[in-house]
C-alpha cells in the first residue's frame, strides 16, 4: 500500500469519502533534509541522496511536486498560480545574502512594489540555513501603503502554469491527484503575509471601514484566481491560512472567514473540485465553527501534546470531513519515547480512518529521528493489512 | 468635578472596553485634581487584570489583549507630563527575548505587555535573538526573570545552551528562567534545567509574579 502506484485511488477515495484499500502515509521531510544537509548533518547513507530518493528508501510518498519550489516548500512546491502585474507596476528585489545557507545577520531580501500612487516595501530574511523565510518588515504599514496595495490589486492578474503542470502530470501525475495551492483567506493574509498580526488588529480597531475595503478587494482576487482554474484537471483547492485561534479569534472567525468560504465554496464545488485549509495552530474554539465554511478537509489539525485539541476533539468538530495530518511533529524528536508515538498513530487510525490521509502536522523537525518515519509506516503497512 | 473612585471607575471601565476617548479624559481629570500618577497607573493595572480573567474565561481573546494594551499606551502618554521619571517597575525587571532562529513574536510580546502592566519593567530583546545577546542583557540589567519564547522544535536546543552559558558566567542563580512556547512540554522544561514554563502568557505572568512575591515574604 506504500507503493506510488496505489496512492493516486487512495486518495481519491479520502476525497469522496469512501473505504479504499488502506492509508497513505506523506510526511513532509523536506525541511529535515534541507536543514541537515545545509548543517551537514544528514544520516551517512542519505548524504550524496535527493530528496525523492530519501522519501522511498522510508517507503512513503512525496505529497506534491507542481510546482516551482521555493524556500521550504515540499519537492517542488505546490502548483500555485502565475502572478502577472500590472503594466505600471514595477517589482524591484534586491537580495543581499550570497549562499542560501550561509546567511549573515545583516543579509536581507528587500522587495519594493513601485506603482503610479506610491512605493511598498517588504524586507525579509531567511532562517538560519536559508530554509525559509521570514519578514522583517511588511508591506502594508499604514493607510498610504493600503492605498499602494490596492492598485497593485486592482492591476493583478492570474496565469496557470501550462508547463510546469505538464511537467508534474509526467512525472506523477499518474500517482497524485492535483492540487493547487492558493493564498490564505483575505484576513490571514493580512494577518501573517502582508501587513503582520500586531498591526492587522490595531488597524482593523482603528480604521475599520479601510480595512474592510481591503478585505472585500482581496475576497475578489479569488474569483479571478477561480476563473483561471476552471476547466482544469484540479482535485483540491488548499487554502494555505496557517489558522490559529490566538490571531483569528472566533468573533473574526464568525465575521471574516466563514462569510468569505460561504461566498466561495458553491462556486468551487461547483468544477468538482474539493477544498482544504492548512490549520496549524491552536483551534480549539474554531473547530465547532469549521463546518460552516464548506471547507471539504484540513490540513495539519495539531492535535495534543504541541496543539490545545484531543484527537476526538478533531473527530467531532471535523464530522463530515477529512484530515490530512494529524501526527504532532514533536513525536518525532528524541525526548519523546516510541510508545507516546505509537499509541497516538494507531488512535489516529482508527478514529479518522477512511477519511484520513496520514502526515506529520505539520513539517517533520530538523532535529527529528528520521527512523520514526518508517517506525510510523509499519504501524500503517500493519493497518492496512488489517482491513 | 468627579470624585477620584467615580474617575478609577471610568479608567478601568474604560480600559476594559477600550473607549479611547473616555479612558484619556478621565486620567488627565485624575491627575490634574492632583491624583498621584503611579495610583492612576495601579488602577490601570487592575483594568488590565480584568481584561486578563476575561482572557482566561474565553470572553476576550489575544486580539483584545492587544487592544487593551494599544488603549493604556494611549493613556499612559496622557499621564508621562506628570510622571516625573517614575517607573512601573515595582514588581522587578525581566529580560524577555525569543530565541535565535526563530522569529515568532506574538506569545512573546503579549507576555511583555501583560508583565509590564503587571508591575515589571520588561527589556524586550526581540526574535532571533543569539544566547551571547540574551547573556549581555541578563549581564547589564541584572534581572530578576528571564522569559524565553521558542515555537520550533529545532530552536528548543537553545534553552539549554543559554542555560549553560548563565551558569558558566555564574549567573544562573542571580535569575529564574521562565520558558514558553506550544511545542515545549513539561517533561522537556524540566530536562533543560530552567525553573519553568508556561502554555500561556497569562500563567507565565502569574508564575513570574509569585516568585518574585514569594522572595519577598
Amino acid at each position: 500500500m506504500t507503493g506510488m502506484t496505489e496512492t493516486f485511488d487512495e486518495l481519491m477515495a479520502v476525497y469522496e469519502g469512501r473505504e479504499g484499500r488502506g492509508v497513505v502515509f506523506q510526511p513532509r521531510i523536506k525541511h529535515w533534509y534541507d536543514v541537515n544537509l545545509a548543517a551537514g548533518t544528514l544520516p551517512k547513507k542519505y548524504q550524496g541522496m535527493y530528496v525523492d530518493e530519501v522519501y522511498q528508501d522510508l517507503g512513503v510518498t512525496p505529497r506534491e511536486v507542481w510546482g516551482p519550489g521555493g524556500a521550504g516548500s515540499e519537492f517542488a512546491g505546490y502548483l500555485p498560480l502565475q502572478t502577472k502585474e500590472g503594466d505600471d507596476v514595477e517589482v524591484w528585489v534586491k537580495q543581499t545574502h550570497g549562499l542560501f545557507y550561509e546567511t549573515e545577520p545583516h543579509d536581507y531580501i528587500i522587495t519594493e512594489y513601485r506603482t503610479p500612487v506610491g512605493t511598498m516595501r517588504q524586507i525579509q530574511r531567511r532562517t538560519e540555513y536559508g530554509t525559509s523565510l521570514y519578514n522583517v518588515e511588511y508591506y502594508l504599514k499604514d493607510l498610504k501603503d493600503i492605498e499602494v496595495y490596492k492598485y497593485v490589486l486592482r492591476e493583478r492578474k492570474y496565469l496557470w502554469k501550462r508547463l510546469r503542470y505538464s511537467w508534474g502530470m509526467k512525472r506523477y501525475g499518474d500517482n497524485l491527484p492535483l492540487r493547487v495551492q492558493l493564498p490564505r483567506s483575505p484576513l490571514m493574509w493580512l494577518m501573517v503575509g502582508t501587513m503582520g498580526f500586531q498591526r492587522t488588529v490595531i488597524m482593523l480597531w482603528r480604521h475599520r471601514k479601510e480595512m474592510e475595503e481591503l478585505i472585500r478587494l482581496l475576497e475578489e482576487e479569488f474569483e479571478k484566481m477561480l476563473e483561471v482554474c476552471q476547466g482544469k484537471a484540479i482535485i483540491e483547492l488548499s487554502f494555505g491560512d496557517n489558522m490559529h485561534q490566538d490571531m483569528c479569534s472566533p468573533p473574526y472567525f464568525k465575521k471574516y472567514i466563514i462569510p468569505f468560504y460561504q461566498q466561495l465554496m458553491p462556486k468551487i464545488h461547483a468544477m468538482e473540485v474539493y477544498t482544504t485549509s492548512h490549520w496549524d495552530g491552536f483551534v480549539k474554539q474554531l473547530l465547532p465553527l469549521v463546518k460552516e465554511t464548506g471547507l471539504d478537509g484540513l490540513e495539519c489539525v495539531t492535535p495534543l501534546p504541541q496543539g490545545d485539541v484531543t484527537l476526538e476533539e478533531m473527530k467531532e468538530g471535523m464530522e463530515g470531513m477529512f484530515l490530512r495530518d494529524g501526527i504532532p511533529a514533536v513525536l518525532f524528536c528524541p525526548w519523546i519515547d516510541l510508545a507516546t508515538l505509537e499509541e497516538h498513530v494507531r488512535k489516529l487510525l482508527k478514529l479518522f480512518y477512511p477519511r484520513l490521509i496520514l502526515g506529520v502536522s505539520d513539517l517533520l523537525p530538523a532535529n527529528a529521528e528520521i527512523e520514526r518515519i518508517r517506525f510510523v509506516n509499519k504501524i500503517v503497512q500493519e493497518f492496512n493489512e488489517s482491513l | 468635578m468627579e470624585k477620584k473612585e467615580e474617575l478609577f471607575k471610568k479608567i478601568k471601565d474604560a480600559l476594559v472596553n477600550f473607549d479611547v476617548e473616555t479612558i484619556k479624559k478621565a486620567t488627565l481629570e485624575a491627575v490634574q485634581m492632583g491624583v498621584e500618577a503611579n495610583e492612576v497607573v495601579d488602577v490601570m493595572s487592575e483594568g488590565m487584570e480584568v481584561v486578563g480573567k476575561k482572557y482566561e474565561s474565553g470572553e476576550y481573546f489575544v486580539s483584545e489583549l492587544i487592544i487593551a494594551g494599544e488603549t493604556m499606551k494611549e493613556a499612559l502618554a496622557v499621564l508621562e507630563p506628570y510622571m516625573g521619571g517614575e517607573t512601573a517597575n515595582k514588581l522587578g525587571t525581566a529580560v524577555v527575548a525569543t530565541v535565535a532562529g526563530d522569529i515568532h513574536n506574538i506569545g512573546k510580546d503579549i507576555f511583555v505587555t501583560l508583565m509590564t502592566t503587571a508591575g515589571f519593567k520588561v527589556i524586550d530583546l526581540g526574535v532571533d535573538v543569539p544566547a551571547e545577546r540574551v547573556l549581555e542583557a541578563v549581564k547589564e540589567h541584572r534581572p530578576q526573570i528571564l522569559g524565553l519564547s521558542a515555537l520550533l522544535t529545532t530552536n528548543l536546543e537553545q534553552f539549554p545552551i543559554i542555560v549553560k552559558k548563565l551558569k558558566k558566567e555564574g549567573l544562573r542563580d542571580t535569575v529564574k528562567v521562565i520558558i514558553g512556547g506550544a511545542t515545549i512540554t513539561k517533561e522537556y522544561a524540566q530536562a533543560t534545567g530552567v525553573d519553568g514554563y508556561a502554555k500561556t502568557a497569562l500563567t507565565g505572568v502569574d508564575i513570574c509574579r509569585r516568585w518574585i512575591q514569594g522572595n519577598r515574604s
